[in-house]
């Protein structure tokens, strides 16, 4: 039996130049001189949301979407929202703002709880810390979302951010937080969903912006280059698509076969 | 000791070496790391399963609080608590004793309370996307009138009453649907996959740290 799978080597190659050209960046960022990143108002609105929620003195309500950490496409989603939560929790503590987490799977509510205790900890207050606000609603979708929109309405939230992986609730929540006025931040890499916290929120993170805010929100220099280490992928992707859409069209068969479609 | 196990490294480490297990056994070939990366799997199972009891002390904490100091709105929370006792009684696995998820108290409340209510919530969604409609389409510029006209032409071709009479517009779906639609939902698409590998490297190299401990500046 051999030890490669042959259909999986070149979609291998793919992923490994790719990864390369991210850690590559990475280290040459090291030295403190990141890559200059085009500016994404999503990001750059999660301050101006904490500082609209200060001034009405209401809570900040931040989700982290409604996945586990098991899946493949939507597990990363939750640890770029989990990663938002610490930012916004961070400069909620330093604003003394309220945060308040509505989870959905049992197995994160324990990391959620852990980032912002130590947010509250590493900012000398841990007494402050309430493990109430890091509400466990509900395992059910709709049990989640209904009780997610109760949360919304009575505690009328100055700023509702949501960033994370969402199903058909997505509508029923930034709805719910647009009616009762808050100041809402949005992002997916569901596509099905987009539309939807386009239409409601104030601004949309969309698609791989929401695995970029952490690495952004933090203006750390290895982070910022990992982005452009992205870069790389986004060339592969747009040769690959370029070549295979006019070999496909006269007949050649030779990308399909490598990546075993 | 325990300073030795409060260090970041660990469960960066832990991350960095469960993620390559169930990387590996995706390209090559290794039995003996096939079969570690399905225990891991299995293990994960359990300790999903164990934070299944996280939950229910988290909702019995905040309900349990808002009962206790007559809070607002704390009837409801009694009706939570209530019920979910009763479900977790009537279903708990012994069937012996005619418990489990055939006992007919945990069926009648399954099927005649929780699947109605789930049902109410999603079809409420249909009021929510005309509201949303309502505000999304306004011609206020180029965008906003593609976006108006796409949508009218989606919604007129699922509607009997203008196919019948106008059945191009099926046709003018599948064209919405299977060309800018399918295209900008992949651009989308690959752009999230580039954007996840970036942060598994980042993460494999310990410097993605947002989703612990407070970005592990301790």
């Amino acid at each position: 039996m051999a030890i490669l799978q042959s259909e999986r080597l070149f979609g291998l190659a793919c992923l490994l130049v790719i990864m390369a050209a991210v850690a590559y960046y990475i280290k040459s960022s090291e030295g403190g001189k990141a890559p200059k990143v085009r500016r994404v108002a999503g990001i750059d609105a999660i301050d101006e949301a904490i500082g609209r929620a200060v001034e009405m003195g209401r809570p900040i309500i931040c989700s982290h979407g409604i996945a586990d950490l098991r899946a493949a496409t939507t597990g990363p989603q939750t640890l770029a929202g989990l990663s938002v939560l610490s930012y916004v929790t961070k400069k909620a503590i330093a604003s003394n703002a309220r945060v308040i987490v509505p989870v959905r799977q049992h197995e994160v509510w324990p990391i959620a709880a852990d980032i912002v205790e130590t947010e509250y900890k590493l900012a000398g207050r841990a007494d402050e810390y309430d493990s109430d606000d890091i509400r466990f609603l509900s395992s059910d979708q709709f049990g989640f979302s209904s009780s997610y929109m109760g949360l919304l309405m009575r505690e009328n939230p100055g700023a509702n951010i949501m960033i994370g992986a969402y199903w058909a609730e997505s509508l029923q929540l930034a709805e719910t937080g647009n009616s009762v006025g808050a100041f809402q931040i949005t992002g997916t890499a569901q596509t099905s969903q987009i539309p939807f916290f386009l239409v409601t929120s104030d601004y949309c993170l969309i698609g791989e912006e929401i695995y970029s805010a952490g690495a952004y929100l933090t203006k750390d220099a290895p982070l910022i280059g990992s982005l452009a280490g992205q870069d790389i992928g986004r060339m592969i992707a747009v040769v690959l698509s370029v070549l295979g859409t006019l070999a496909y069209t006269v007949g050649i068969n030779t990308l399909l076969d490598l990546f075993g479609m | 000791m325990s300073n030795v196990l409060r260090r970041i490294e660990i469960p960066l480490l832990i991350t960095a070496f469960c993620t390559l297990l169930q990387v590996i056994p995706y390209y090559l070939n290794i039995p003996v790391i096939d079969s570690a990366s399905a225990t891991m799997r299995d293990w994960m199972l359990l300790v999903v399963n164990m934070a299944v009891f996280v939950g229910v002390i988290s909702l019995g904490q905040v309900h349990g609080k808002r009962i206790q100091r007559r809070g607002e709105n704390w009837p409801y929370s009694a009706v939570l608590i209530v019920f979910m006792v009763f479900m977790a009684i009537v279903g708990f696995p012994l069937e012996g004793f005619g418990l489990g998820f055939a006992n007919a108290q945990y069926l009648f409340m399954f099927n005649n309370i929780l699947n109605p209510l789930g049902g109410t919530m999603y079809s409420i969604l249909a009021f929510f996307i005309t509201s949303a409609a309502y505000r999304a389409f306004r011609a206020r510029n180029w965008d906003a009138a593609f976006v108006l006209v796409s949508g009218t032409i989606v919604m007129m071709s699922n509607a009997p009453l203008f196919t019948s009479s106008l059945p191009f517009l099926v046709t003018w779906k599948n064209w919405i649907f299977d060309v800018p639609n399918a295209a900008t939902g992949r651009g989308v698409m690959i752009g999230a996959a580039l954007g996840a590998v970036a942060l598994a490297v980042r993460t494999l190299m310990g410097i993605e740290r947002g989703y612990l401990r407070g970005g592990g500046e301790d």
